[in-house]
C-alpha cells in the first residue's frame, strides 16, 4: 500500500500506543478489550484493528511460526504470544517523564487527596529507576507542604462519584449569608489552591458553583440524582448574571493583585503601574469590604454610592471596639 | 504491506539481532523495504528511523565491527526498555490519576501507560473514582519548558510581569520548579539582578526561550525555600485570636490557611486562632470581614485595625 503523507501523523500515535498496549497485555493476559480500551483510551475498534497489525508482524524469518500471536477470545479476552521482544515497553521521553513527574508533584501538594502518600512514594521511585537520562535533575521540581483540606471535601467527593443528593449550609462570600440548599454535586476539582463544586442547585433549579471550603455542613438527603453532565475543571469560576452591578476601581501597584485573583474586566492601564478595573458583583457589600481592606491602595470611581458603603462599613466595624470609638 | 506492521518489524528486527545490521541486510529481511527503486525505498527508511527516533526509540547507527568499516543500526536494549519500577498497586493507581489530572497533558499519559505494564491490575477499579481534577492558572507549555529546563540546567529568557505590574525582559538560570497554595513558580538564579528569585509562572508574559547551559545552583540549594509561603503559612508562628460571626468564620477558615478553631462564644459568635508572623499583613485581611469580626489578641494588632477603621471612617 503506498504511504499517503496525511497517514505519517497518525501511524505514529498507533505505534506509540501499541508499545504501551501490547507490554501491558502481554503481563495482564485474558484482559479483555473494554478494559484495555478505557484504560489506554482506545476505541475498541481501534484496539481490534491494531491488534491485527501486530498480529503480521514478528521475528525474522517471519514464517508462520515466527509471527506474533494475536487471540481474542469470545467474551473480548486478549492473549498475545510469540512477542516476548515487545513484553516490556519502551523508556519513557524526557517529555513524559517530565510530565508524569510535574503532575504528581502538583497532586500530592494539593490539600485533600487520598493517593497523596502513594504518589510522595511513587516520585521518589520514579527519580531512582529513571535516573538522569530520563528525567534530569528531578530534586528541583518540589510541591510545598499541601496544607489541610476543607472539612467537607470528603463528603462532597463521595457524594458526587455516587451520586448521592446533599443537604448543605453554604456562606456566600458576596453575601456573608448562610443558606441551605439540596445539591446535586456532580463535578469536584481544585483550582489555583481551591476546591470547588460544580452543583445543580435543586430549589433554584439551576447550575452553581460551590466552593467546597464555604460548605459548613453536609448531610445525606437519602436520595440520588442523575447527572446532567455539568462541566468540572475548566469552566469559568465566576458565572456571570444579569443581575450583576458593574463596580469601577481604580488599584494601585501594590492592589493590582485584585485584578489577577477576581474576575477583573475592562482593564485600563495608567501610566504610574496603576489599573483601572471593573469588577462584576452580585452584592456591593463585598466589594465594600475590599476595599475597606485595600485602604489607600484602591478607590472607588463608579458607583459612588459604594464609597459610602465603604464607610458604613468602617463605622459599624469600630462599634464593636468599644464606646469610647464609637 | 501497513505502516505500523513496517515498524513494528523494524522494531523488533532492531532488537533482537545480535549485532548492529546494515541497510543491505535489513533489505534483506524485512520485505517493507524491497522495492527496485533504492532510492525511494531509502528514503522511506529514512523517513521510518526518523519517526522512530522522535517517539524516543534508541535507534543507534554503529560501526559494525572493531575498524568502523561499515555502519549498521541497532537498539541497545537496556536503552530501549523501561528499567524495572517496583509500583505498588496504590503508588500506579495514583501516578494514573495524576496523569489524568490535569488540562492537555498528552505526555503525562503516554508516559504514565508505559509505567502500568507491570501492576497487578486493579488501575481500573482503584481509579474508578474518575480522574481528580485540577486546574492551573499556569500555562502547560510554560510550566513543561521551565521544568525541562530545570532539569536540564538551563538557562531561560522570558517576559515577566511582577504583581506591582512592572514588565521586563529576565534571564534566569533555571534551578527547579515549585507548586505552592496552587501556583507554580521557576526558581532561579535572575542574571540581571545576580540573585536567585522565584517567578510566578502565571506572571510570565512570553513563551520561555532557551538560552542554553545555566550555572549550577549553589551547594545545598532548595527551590522551595526561595518561594515565599503566605505571611500565615509558617509552622510555629505565634498566634492571634480574632471573633467572628458564624458565617465569617466560615469564610475565614476557607481563605486564611492554618485557622483553627478556639471556640464558640454564648453569643454564637466563633474564635479562631490565626497564624501571623506579622500584624501589618493580618490587620488588612481582618478588615475584609466588615463589622463580622472583632480582634481579641494581640493588642498591637487589634490597635492595627482600630486605626485603620478611624482612617476610613473618620473617626
Amino acid at each position: 500500500m503506498a504511504d499517503r503523507p496525511r497517514a505519517s501523523v497518525k501511524v505514529e500515535e498507533r505505534l506509540a500506543r501499541m508499545l504501551a498496549v501490547v507490554p501491558y497485555l502481554i503481563q495482564h493476559p485474558g484482559t479483555t478489550l473494554d478494559d484495555a480500551s478505557r484504560l489506554f483510551a482506545i476505541p475498541v475498534a481501534q484496539l481490534r484493528r491494531d491488534l491485527e497489525q501486530l498480529f503480521l508482524a514478528g521475528l525474522p524469518p517471519y514464517g508462520p511460526g515466527d509471527l506474533i500471536d494475536v487471540d481474542i477470545d469470545e467474551d473480548g479476552g486478549i492473549w498475545i504470544a510469540m512477542a516476548d521482544h515487545f513484553a516490556r515497553p519502551l523508556r519513557l521521553t524526557r517529555q513524559e517523564a517530565l510530565a508524569v513527574y510535574v503532575r504528581a508533584t502538583e497532586l500530592a501538594a494539593t490539600p485533600g487527596i487520598p493517593g497523596a502518600p502513594a504518589l510522595t512514594a511513587a516520585l521518589a521511585k520514579l527519580r531512582d529507576a529513571l535516573g538522569p537520562d530520563s528525567l534530569g535533575e528531578a530534586t528541583g521540581i518540589a510541591g510545598a507542604e499541601p496544607g489541610t483540606p476543607p472539612p467537607s471535601l470528603d463528603a462532597v467527593r463521595a457524594a458526587s462519584a455516587s451520586h448521592d443528593r446533599l443537604r448543605i449550609t453554604y456562606v456566600a462570600q458576596s453575601t456573608g449569608e448562610r443558606t441551605e440548599r439540596v445539591v446535586e454535586p456532580e463535578a469536584v476539582f481544585a483550582s489555583a489552591g481551591h476546591w470547588y463544586a460544580a452543583v445543580w442547585d435543586v430549589e433554584v433549579d439551576d447550575e452553581r458553583l460551590l466552593r467546597i471550603d464555604r460548605i459548613a455542613s453536609v448531610e445525606p438527603t437519602g436520595e440520588r440524582f442523575s447527572p446532567r453532565g455539568l462541566r468540572g475543571a475548566g469552566r469559568p469560576l465566576y458565572t456571570p448574571s444579569d443581575r450583576d452591578v458593574d463596580v469601577r476601581v481604580r488599584l494601585c501597584p501594590a492592589a493590582r493583585w485584585i485584578a489577577e485573583y477576581y474576575l477583573a474586566r475592562d482593564v485600563t492601564e495608567h501610566p504610574d503601574g496603576s489599573l483601572e478595573v471593573t469588577l462584576p458583583t452580585a452584592a456591593t457589600r463585598w466589594i465594600a469590604r475590599l476595599l475597606l481592606r485595600l485602604g489607600p491602595d484602591a478607590e472607588v470611581l463608579d458607583p459612588v454610592s459604594v464609597r459610602e458603603e465603604i464607610v458604613a462599613e468602617a463605622q459599624a466595624a469600630l462599634a464593636r471596639y468599644g464606646p469610647r470609638r464609637a | 504491506m501497513e505502516p505500523l506492521e513496517r515498524l513494528l518489524n523494524l522494531v523488533g528486527l532492531l532488537l533482537e539481532a545480535p549485532t548492529p545490521l546494515t541497510f543491505e541486510q535489513i533489505r534483506e529481511t524485512l520485505e517493507a523495504y524491497q522495492g527496485d527503486n533504492l532510492d525511494s525505498v531509502k528514503r522511506k527508511f529514512e523517513r521510518d528511523k526518523d519517526m522512530l527516533r522522535a517517539y524516543g526509540v534508541p535507534l543507534e547507527m554503529i560501526g559494525t565491527d572493531v575498524w568502523d568499516v561499515e555502519q549498521g543500526y541497532t537498539i541497545r536494549k537496556e536503552r530501549y526498555y523501561l528499567p524495572d519500577i517496583a509500583f505498588t498497586p496504590e503508588e500506579i493507581t495514583a501516578l494514573y490519576l495524576a496523569a489524568q489530572s490535569g488540562s492537555g497533558t498528552t505526555d503525562a499519559l503516554s508516559g504514565v501507560r508505559k509505567l502500568i505494564y507491570g501492576v497487578d491490575g486493579g488501575v481500573l477499579t482503584g481509579s474508578a473514582g474518575g480522574p481528580l481534577a485540577m486546574e492551573s492558572d499556569t500555562d502547560q507549555d510554560r510550566l513543561m519548558a521551565a521544568a525541562s529546563a530545570a532539569s536540564e540546567r538551563h538557562a531561560v529568557r522570558f517576559g515577566y510581569r511582577t504583581a506591582q505590574g512592572a514588565t521586563s525582559d529576565r534571564t534566569v538560570d533555571a534551578f527547579g520548579v515549585v507548586f505552592r497554595s496552587g501556583r507554580w513558580y521557576l526558581v532561579g538564579h535572575d542574571r540581571e539582578r545576580e540573585a536567585i528569585r522565584a517567578f510566578r509562572l502565571s506572571r510570565v508574559t512570553t513563551d520561555l526561550s532557551d538560552a542554553g547551559p545555566g550555572a549550577e545552583p549553589p551547594a545545598g540549594f532548595a527551590a522551595i525555600e526561595h518561594v515565599e509561603s503566605a505571611p500565615w503559612d509558617a509552622a510555629g508562628l505565634p498566634v492571634a485570636h480574632v471573633a467572628f460571626t458564624a458565617e465569617a468564620a466560615v469564610l475565614a477558615e476557607g481563605n486564611i490557611s492554618g485557622t483553627t478553631r478556639d471556640h464558640v462564644r454564648d453569643d454564637g459568635w466563633v474564635v479562631l486562632a490565626v497564624p501571623t508572623a506579622d500584624p501589618a499583613t493580618l490587620g488588612p485581611l481582618i478588615l475584609q470581614y466588615g463589622p463580622e469580626a472583632e480582634v481579641l489578641d494581640p493588642p498591637a494588632l487589634r490597635d492595627d485595625v482600630i486605626a485603620r477603621l478611624e482612617a476610613v471612617a473618620g473617626g
